[in-house]
């Protein structure tokens, strides 16, 4: 057995890039003791930020990994505003000491982002993903004084694992049913050539691989059965990296599950057993995932686990696009991540502005926002009636192509209507959890003594920016069209 | 791009409401500044396009595009001579009231920045209503002039009647508007499309008594925005806001919308979907709404009331006319209806002012030598009202009582009759405030309106009186091919003239030259049923609201406490709370209850994708 590589170096230069600048990052911050670390955090930003605009222009327009490079660049840009708790929970009080690494961190995940949009193979694949998840690890237990990050990194450190293991042994079963690494619709019709009647052994151990592999990739998304990290690691972690496992890991997972899951697009027509299993897995999954994340949220107080839930929700929503497997489902499942990472990022600036003003990541945190900021409130009410599909802005579009996708899949599976009811239901919570934020901001009074909150820089800018693009989108849709 | 230019009808007066309300909120000059150029800016775009300086059609916006058609909702503009000379009233008035409202609203307290963006909010509604290329977007406009209206009406709603009015005017509306929600189902569903240019001779298959109901439910929205009767209530006391909004709003365009409607269903279903008993309906509904609003014109003292009711006495003979399928008369009148009323209203608007906002006209008096220009401008607008040949006002209600003639010689007679009261009330209206001795401080010391007043004042003048001539008609009146019609001497011109002399000598007779102190008619008990709106606003306080509807409301509060709210919201909402309970009883920080979990689900993704081999 030989593998030849069919990846071309030039694939990967924005990658690179990325790498280099991160260890440049880490050389300078190892070197240069006395430099400010903002520094690093403005730079790690902005080179995002570029290679983020050469992946919008190049040549093969890259989708999600444009999503994800915005994304991280602004999870560290929320590090920039957010090193005042940073020190406080890194190496105590006022110094800066051993922040370094928390922004050029981000860029390495990010570099592994961008090589898993490229993966055509499952090692690729695999080895992409793990840059990402060690990443991640170290990330999410930075904060080494602050015992929920501690809790979080070793809860996702042990759950992870067992991911990676369930995606590994996956890999094992999926190279010995069909002699290769390669993703591809003619791997798929190879391994199920024979059918259920002609080879019932190989077509069992493929669809065992199959579903290992699926599995590995719903932990990254946050869809069930491997949901359970979310919460927790989302409450513990420090905020910035939050954002980033909210938006740029859940990215990731997404095109995990696209590259898993398009080869058998041929297989998705009526009639195939194969097809009808699919259907009904990403529906079960689906409605799990949205029963869970939406239900769940319903009771939460903390912003952040708040958050999580809705992480897990909003995931279920994207998840129903893949019963649509004939469709357009990258396209959607892009637009769908473009309009949840626009308002999540910004509720977690949001949030983290709260956090150091006012010491609180609690809802009631935000109470009377609506009268010391209402600027500010309405940018924060905009993006969460986005997340709740408010009409007039990009949640409420995307929300309904979701719709729109279980309507079309029932024409041709109508054994998964029931679906349909549990949608629209974890919908409707989803204004309830959501509008509680809202009802704190404007129909609860703030605390006594409660003083304005000042809006940092990038924090003004960011949220401006989402609330606008979310506004734009939602109203002039054919812009996203082409 | 440039295609696009007639979104801004619609987009600048939006903008600039927006701008009014965020930015400007403490600026009222600058708030003022920007409505006005917005207003001018939209007139002369539309001076643009009438001229064909300005040619093409706008892109169609649509809203939620997605693969299932029926989900989409297009969005898009007409522009046809309908629609465009149309928009030449609106703006052209908008314009013109609002170069009135700086002098009108000079020193007033209010908060005069929610005045302007009030105005802008209604110029973009009113614009949507005239532009819209569906019945979808209509509604839109139709509920955003009703907010507006509200807006405007209630602008000075720390006084307790003005905020009643608004509240009135909004609620009266509800009850026409759901006729209307449903008359435009109706029509998606029989007739495919809510598009008015898709549905020509759809009409043809359908039968007769479920077009009737389509029709007269489509009816019930204007019946309600053109105050009609039964739900001409709303329109008197609308005019407790400032008297700019009740020339714009209530006079001169919003009330006119349901009649435009009604002229482009009519224009684009084709005649024959407007069954008999439709047309048989619409008429005579307005022709008992034009003698109620005569009659009730004939005993008010406010300035405003009487003009209020003439406008609704008005409308009715354009709803008769839209009913006698003669479209073509009911916008004819509507356009110089449009600007003579607007110029009434302007002019009563000046008179109050300088007045020190004294309304009622037994207060007034010898005004013709105090503010001698306001006078001749109101008495050019009076004499287009009572159709004093030559003016403006005789050509239109000429076209409407020659088409009634034609078809149903009954409210030939009716528009006779009401042509007489409506001379009666307005001359009764000049001689009181105008002749004789002041009999109030406020009109002794009452003087010459301001630049920014009078020259509206002398611009709606002049259309007053040429607007109906055929040269301007021709080009003007809202309506595709209009042709103006000759004049000739016969039936209808006789009984005009004696209608008009019967109304002069009456108005003589009683109210002399203006030596009058008080009402020689009032006193008895007819006079006092006239005031007191025959008791048409009492019977719906008491009967509809303080009966029937408290009584249904208790049946409804029982079905929501007990079956909606008791039952089904608690069930649902228990469920669904336990479940989250449960869900999040799981996530309860235990590692190896996350493994678990996970664990077990992976095991059940497993035998779902692979037991079946």
């Amino acid at each position: 057995m030989n593998i030849v590589s069919t990846y071309t170096w030039c694939q990967f230069t924005p990658a690179f890039a990325l790498v280099g600048l991160a260890a440049l990052l880490i050389l300078a911050d190892a070197l240069l003791p006395r430099l400010p670390k903002r520094i690093y955090a403005f730079v790690g930003a902005m080179g995002t930020f570029v290679a983020a605009y050469f992946l919008a222009t190049g040549e093969q327009t890259d989708i999600f990994g444009f999503i994800a490079a915005i994304a991280t660049g602004l999870s560290i840009l929320l590090a920039f505003d957010y090193t005042k708790i940073s020190c406080e929970s890194i190496a105590g009080s006022g110094n800066e000491e051993g922040t370094g690494e928390f922004y050029a961190l981000p860029l390495v995940a990010c570099a592994g982002i961008l090589c898993l949009t490229q993966a055509r193979d499952l090692v690729m694949l695999f080895v992409s993903l793990e840059v990402i998840t060690l990443t991640s690890y170290v990330l999410a237990g930075y904060f080494r004084r602050n015992q929920g990050s501690i809790e979080a990194g070793i809860k996702y450190l042990v759950l992870g694992a067992m991911s990676t293991g369930v995606l590994v042994y996956g890999t094992a079963w999926y190279f010995g049913m069909v002699g290769s690494f390669n993703l591809g619709s003619d791997v798929v019709v190879s391994a199920m050539k024979g059918g259920v009647a002609g080879s019932p052994v190989l077509a069992f151990g493929f669809m065992m691989a199959t579903a290992l592999l699926f599995a590995g990739s719903f932990f990254k998304i946050g869809a069930a059965p491997m949901h359970v990290w979310i919460p927790d690691v989302y409450q513990g972690a420090p905020t910035p990296t939050t954002a980033f496992l909210a938006v740029a890991s859940k990215t990731a997972g997404f095109v995990v599950l696209c590259s898993l899951a398009l080869p058998f697009a041929p297989f998705v027509v009526p009639g195939s057993v194969v097809g009808k299993l699919l259907v009904w897995c990403f529906a079960l999954v689906a409605a799990a995932t949205l029963l869970i994340g939406n239900l769940g949220a319903m009771r939460q107080t903390n912003m952040k686990r708040l958050l999580g839930y809705s992480s897990i929700g909003q995931a279920g929503f994207i998840l129903v696009f893949f019963l649509t497997l004939n469709g357009p489902v990258v396209f959607m499942v892009s637009k769908y991540l473009l309009a949840y990472a626009l308002a999540t990022i910004a509720a977690f600036f949001a949030v983290a502005m709260v956090r150091t003003q006012r010491g609180s990541e609690e809802i009631a945190a935000f109470r009377g926002l609506g009268k010391t900021n209402p600027r500010t409130a309405f940018l924060i009410t905009v993006c969460f009636a986005s997340l709740a599909g408010v009409p007039l802005t990009l949640g409420f579009l995307v929300k309904m192509y979701s719709f729109v996708a279980i309507i079309t899949a029932m024409e041709s599976w109508c054994c998964i209507c029931w679906l349909l009811p549990i949608m629209v239901i974890t919908a409707a919570t989803g204004f309830y959890y959501y509008f509680k934020v809202i009802r704190a901001m404007y129909w609860e009074k703030a605390a006594p003594g409660a003083q304005p909150l000042q809006v940092p820089l990038c924090t003004g800018i960011v949220l401006t920016i989402c609330v606008l693009a979310l506004i734009y989108l939602g109203t002039m849709p054919l812009l996203l069209q082409a | 791009m440039i295609h696009n230019l007639p979104w801004l009808f619609l987009l600048l007066p939006l903008l600039v409401a927006a701008i009014d309300w965020v930015c400007f909120n403490k600026h009222p000059r600058m708030a003022a500044a920007l409505s006005l150029l917005s207003a001018a800016g939209t007139f002369g775009l539309c001076i643009a396009y009438l001229t064909g300086l300005q040619t093409g059609t706008p892109g169609v916006y649509t809203w939620m595009p997605c693969s299932l058609e029926q989900l989409c909702l297009h969005l898009g503009l007409v522009m046809d001579p309908l629609a465009m000379r149309m928009m030449l009233v609106v703006t052209g008035i908008g314009l013109l009231v609002h170069f009135f409202s700086i002098g009108y609203m000079k020193g007033d307290s209010s908060n005069q920045s929610r005045y302007y963006a009030g105005l802008s909010i209604f110029m973009f509604s009113m614009s949507t209503i005239v532009l819209a290329d569906n019945l979808a977007m209509t509604f839109i406009g139709w509920e955003m002039v009703g907010f507006s209206s509200y807006l405007l009406i209630g602008h000075w709603f720390d006084k307790a009647s003005a905020a009643d009015a608004a509240k009135k005017a909004f609620i009266t509306n509800r009850v026409g508007d759901f006729g209307f929600l449903l008359g435009i189902l109706l029509t998606l569903g029989l007739f495919g499309t809510m598009n008015f240019a898709d549905m020509a001779g759809k009409a043809a298959g359908i039968p007769t008594a479920v077009l009737t109901v389509t029709i007269v439910c489509l009816f019930c929205g204007a019946v309600g925005k053109s105050a009609q009767f039964p739900l001409h209530v709303w329109l008197p006391d609308a005019m407790e806001g400032p008297t700019p909004v009740s020339a714009l709003i209530h006079a001169a365009t919003m009330v006119a919308a349901g009649v435009y409607m009604l002229v482009r269903l009519q224009v684009s279903m084709g005649a024959e979907a407007f069954t008999e008993t439709a047309c048989c309906i619409i008429s005579w509904v307005g022709a008992i709404t034009a003698v109620l609003a005569a009659i009730m014109a004939v005993q008010q003292d406010d300035i405003k009331r009487i003009l209020a009711y003439s406008t609704l006495s008005q409308l009715g003979y354009m709803v008769m006319a839209v009913g006698l399928l003669a479209g073509e008369a009911a916008m004819f009148h509507l356009y110089t209806h449009a600007w003579f009323k607007a110029l009434l209203f302007l002019g009563a608007g000046a008179i109050i002012v300088c007045c020190h906002h004294e309304q009622d006209i037994w207060k007034m008096g010898g005004l013709r030598k105090r503010m001698p220009l306001t006078v001749l401008c109101f008495m050019m607008g009076t004499c287009a009202l009572i159709a004093i040949p030559g003016f403006s006002g005789f050509f239109s209600k000429e076209a409407i009582l020659d088409a009634a003639l034609a078809k149903n010689p009954t409210f030939f007679w009716i528009g006779a009759g009401v042509a007489a009261l409506t001379t009666f009330y307005m001359l009764r209206l000049c001689i009181v405030a105008f002749m004789g001795p002041a009999r109030d401080h406020g009109a002794e010391h009452a003087k010459e309106a301001g630049f920014t007043m009078a020259l509206p004042l002398l611009v709606l003048a002049v259309m007053a009186i040429i607007s109906g001539y055929g040269f301007l008609a021709n080009d003007l009146v809202p309506f595709n091919g209009f042709h103006a019609h000759g004049f000739e001497l016969g039936l209808p011109f006789y009984v005009s003239m004696g209608s008009l002399a019967v109304g002069i000598l009456l108005a003589l007779a009683i109210y002399g030259l203006g030596s009058r102190t008080k009402d020689p008619l009032a006193g008895n008990c007819l006079s006092k049923a006239l005031r007191n709106r025959l008791y048409i606003d009492a019977l719906y306080d008491k009967v509809l609201i303080g009966g029937l509807q408290q009584a249904f409301s208790h049946v409804i509060e029982f079905l929501d406490m007990f079956v909606i709210r008791g039952i089904i919201c608690q069930l649902l909402v228990w469920i669904t709370v336990r479940i989250g309970y449960l869900c999040s009883w799981i996530q309860c920080g235990s590692l190896r209850a996350y493994t678990l979990v996970s664990g077990i689900g992976l095991i059940i993704l497993v035998l779902i994708l692979a037991y079946q081999f």
